[in-house]
Order: C-alpha cells, then structure tokens, then sequence
C-alpha cells in the first residue's frame, strides 16, 4: 500500500514538480540517434517530462532541443523548414538557431534588433553511443556526460531500441525491479529466445520457482537478489541493480549480451522504454542484431515508422489464448517487451497504488519507492544532489552468480557489478 | 504467556493471552482483534498490522527495522513516535502486559 500524496509525489514529473525537479537532475535519452540521422533532416517532436519539445539537427550536425511552439503565436515547429543552420517556422519564416536563439524574422526590417530578443526554451541535446541525452535541469547543476555502459562501449558491442508505454513512468520501472514475475510471465521465453537459451542458469532458474528476494542499499540506487537453489551447498544469484531515478538491468544468461533499460516519462501517463543490450567484450554478432531488431529478446517489434510497438492496447496485445491453453506462452502474448507492457498499460494509466497488496517478494519496489520519495523531498527541502549522479553510480552491470551457501550476496558480487572496461560480465 | 492489551479507537481494550516469540500481529490475527490485518503474513511488505506501542513500552519494544521503517514512512496514515508494524513485535515475557493502540483507519 501507498499513500495517496506519495502516489502522487513519485509518479508526477512535469515542471514544477518534486519528482519532475529530481528527474531535472539526471542526463535522461530523449532520442536515439537514428531519429535524426543526417544534417537538416526532419524534425523529431519530443514530448519528455510532460514538455513539448522539437529535436533537429543543423546543417553542420549540431543537435538542437527547443521549445516545440514559434515564439511568434504559437505553431509547431515540427512544420518548419530545418535548413541553413537553422529551424524556419512554416507559418511566417521566423527562424531558430540550435541553441533556440532566434536568427530571423522576415517581416522585420533589416537594421532592427527584434529578433536577437527573441529565445525558445532549449536544452543541451548530445549524442552518446547510440543515444541522444538530454539534461532539462538548471545549467549550473548540470552532471557529467553519462557513463553507462552500454554507451561506452564501441558501437559494434551495443543495441538500443525504444517504444511507447502507454502508462505511468514508475509502474513501468518497478516492473524492472520486480524479478520475481519472471518466473510466471515470462517463463515460456526462457527455453525458445535465442537470446536467452542454452545457459546454465535457466536450469536454476527451473529447478527453483520460489526463489528468495534480498535487497541491499548502494550508493546510486539498489542490487535486487533472487536467490535460488544451485548444487549442493551453493546458490545461485541473479542480481538486478536499479539506478537512481530509472535505469535498471536484467542479469545476463551465459555469453548472451547484457541488457536493460531506461524509463522515461513522456508525461505523467506516458513513458519511452529505451531497451539496450551490449556484451562488454565482444561485438554483437549478425545473428543477435538481427534477432533484436526482430523484437525477440527484451525488444520488440514497431509500427513501422513509428515507435508503437505493433502489439498494443488498440488490439489487445495480438492475445493468442491457444498459445496460452498450450503453455507456450504464460500470458498468450509474444515477446517480453509486450508481456511488461501489455500487464504494466492494464493497471490504467496512473496505478492507485493505496489499493494493492504487497508481498514479500516486492521488497525492492518497496525500497526504491523509499529512495526516490527520500531524495525527492531531500532535494526539495535542503537542496541535497540525489544518488545516480556521480559517474561511479553509473559504471554498474549486472550479474549472475553462484556463490557458497554461507557468502553473502553484497560480498560475493561486489565485483561483479562495476561496470569494468575490456572485463567480461559475471555470469552463468 | 504474556498478556497484550489491544485498544480501539473508541478505547475498548481487548487482552489477549500470547505466546513467548509470537508477534503481536501473529496473536492478534489469532484472537480476532478488529484492525490488525496482517495481510502479508507478517513479512514486512504490507503495512496493515501498524499500531501505536504506548510510551512505557517502547524501550522494551526497541526502534523498527529498516524494511519496517520504509513501510511506515510509505503506507500508514498516521504514523507517531511509537508506530511499529506489529508483525515485527516478537512478544516476551518482559513485554508482559504491552499496550497497544490499533488506528482507526485499520478497523
């Protein structure tokens, strides 16, 4: 159970907010790359923390994020022309520069000023790996650029995808905390993905369905262990950390690519799921992108030209109730990505969590829930930085382990879950 | 056995007779006391066994847990000084005659 105010508090994001100010703290994607692939190309609309932006690239390959709507009376430069180094309004030619600076305005006579005096609402927009990161804060508390993993490596070891959630940001992560669902939703992938199978954890993984859930504290955010019978006198772990505010990552299985994701409100009933998966040593092989860019593994499949995944709410998630009679499919949905969303979107768009009914295994939903409210009213109240910033919290993975039966969880992946250059990922 | 005194709202006591080592949410379950839940079962993930310990016995009874800390900041209504989740309560025969307020909103 939550109570209302907090409900509120954790899973509101627009300006002005408590938690919208805390997100303002953090480096969040607001595109991948591939949107804005090429000098001048078309406009992207953005909509990021309830703001309504427009990301275009100049002619000599500067990002631009500025305020969707002309300074003039109001339209959306999403309709503009984006040529000579700038964004031109369709409707009567006032154009932008990337930094939002206004450049031109035609009707105005030549020797005037008008247009210096005129500036959008813009924000820093930089690529990093395959992402285009955005930082929505106050300039003099901007954070270093992010050091996550999975844009760090060279561009060969890594893939991203995104996709449109229709639900709250923050039902949609703790479904990234919460791996104890893994065990029913998503069990029929465990054995067919071929980004999953043939590992020995999945044997664990089978062999043990009540697993036990220990959450421990780290300085960015938490480690989600799921501990399950290995041979005797040993367990093995699959340890899950979650990044303050909205960054999570799946244990690996065997030398199949390390995945994750980053949650990130759209508004307060909408969010983007960027997905990633990238081996820390080696490229990925054409057989994997391909499977990826399929939709098997933790990605999925869009409408074409869009981000909508193609099984959404308007068509029930494409249920196939045989496949769920047979067990093919826990749910009858295909693909994990759509297993999360479909569940996550029918909870209704902001769930009311004052109505639901804990139980033990949701102790890291509980713990994160704790942080975030902490940090939010620590940075409202004494102006305090939340935890995820520093580049340390960021050079994080996740692990599968076995350990001795009697070697803690902290201690026995203490390793394991630092992000270390040219060092293979902890796993089983 | 000691004895755990549940008081209501409208100050109605109810004693219960426990066992060493039980949990005042185990004992109150047990005895049907209004208001003590207990939905978890008493592992510190829901939040609807919360009480008020009475001053005198919060020494006896100590500070809460971690878990159990984040559980009263995030789910209960009214938390004071003395709000303990009751599952997190083991009883002993020092604890012998522990009062503990039930919240309304529980009953």
């Amino acid at each position: 159970m939550l109570r209302t105010e907090i409900n509120e508090l954790l899973t509101q994001t627009g300006p002005g907010t408590r938690m919208g100010d805390l997100f303002r703290r953090y480096w969040m994607p607001a595109l991948l790359a591939e949107e804005l692939p090429d000098d001048d190309c078309a406009p992207v609309r953005v909509k990021i923390l309830s703001e309504r932006l427009v990301a275009f690239r100049d002619s000599q390959g500067r990002y631009g994020l500025v305020d969707e709507f002309c300074a003039h009376r109001g339209v959306s430069l999403w309709f503009g022309r984006n040529e000579d180094s700038g964004l031109r309004c369709a409707y009567h030619g006032w154009k932008y520069d990337y930094t939002g600076q206004c450049v031109e305005v035609p009707s105005e006579p030549e020797t005037g000023n008008f247009a210096a005096n005129v500036k959008l609402r813009s924000y820093p927009l930089v690529k990093v790996g395959d992402v285009l990161w955005t930082y929505l804060g106050d300039p003099e508390h901007q954070p270093p650029l992010p050091e996550w993993e999975f844009v760090r490596v060279p561009g060969e070891q890594t893939y991203t995808s995104k996709r449109w959630q229709e639900c709250n940001w923050l039902q949609a992560l703790e479904g990234g905390i919460d791996s104890s669902h893994v065990t029913f939703l998503h069990s029929g992938n465990l054995n067919t993905d071929p980004l999953f199978k043939g590992s020995k954890g999945n044997e664990y993984n089978k062999n043990d369905v009540k697993p036990f859930f220990e959450v421990a504290e780290n300085e960015g955010g938490l480690l989600i262990g799921a501990r399950r019978n290995a041979e005797e006198g040993h367990y093995y772990w699959r340890v899950t950390p979650w990044v303050m505010p909205n960054f999570t990552m799946v244990p690996p299985r065997g030398d199949h690519p390390v995945h994750g994701h980053f949650w990130v409100p759209i508004d307060d009933e909408n969010c983007w799921v960027y997905t990633f998966d990238y081996h820390p040593v080696r490229a990925l092989t054409t057989a994997e992108v391909d499977a990826m860019k399929a939709g098997l593994g933790v990605h999925n499949e869009n409408i074409p030209g869009t981000y909508r995944p193609v099984a959404n709410k308007d068509n029930d998630y494409l249920m196939d109730r045989d496949a769920q009679r047979r067990g093919e499919m826990y749910s009858g949905i295909k693909g994990i990505a759509i297993q999360d969303s479909s569940l996550q979107e029918s909870m209704g768009p902001i769930v009311d969590r004052t109505k639901e009914r804990l139980v033990a295994t949701d102790a890291g939903i509980i713990k994160a829930r704790q942080r975030l409210r902490k940090a939010a009213l620590a940075l409202a109240e004494q102006g305090t930085p939340p935890p995820g910033l520093a580049p340390e919290h960021q050079r994080i993975r996740s692990a599968s382990i076995v350990l001795p039966a009697d070697q803690s969880m902290l201690d026995g992946v203490r390793d394991a879950v630092v992000a270390r250059p040219g060092v293979a990922q902890t796993t089983v | 056995m000691p004895k755990v005194v549940y008081v209501d709202t409208a100050g109605v006591e109810r004693v219960v007779d426990a066992a060493v080592g039980e949990s005042a949410m185990s004992a109150a379950v047990r005895n049907g006391i209004p208001g003590i839940i207990g939905e978890c079962g008493g592992n510190v993930s829901c939040g609807t066994c919360h009480v008020w310990v009475r001053e005198e016995f919060r020494a006896g009874v100590g500070a809460p847990g971690d878990m159990e800390d984040d559980l009263l900041d995030l789910g209960v209504d009214d938390r004071r000084a003395g709000s303990r989740l009751a599952c997190q309560i083991p009883l002993t025969t020092e604890l012998d005659g522990i009062v503990l307020d039930v919240p309304p909103e529980q009953v």
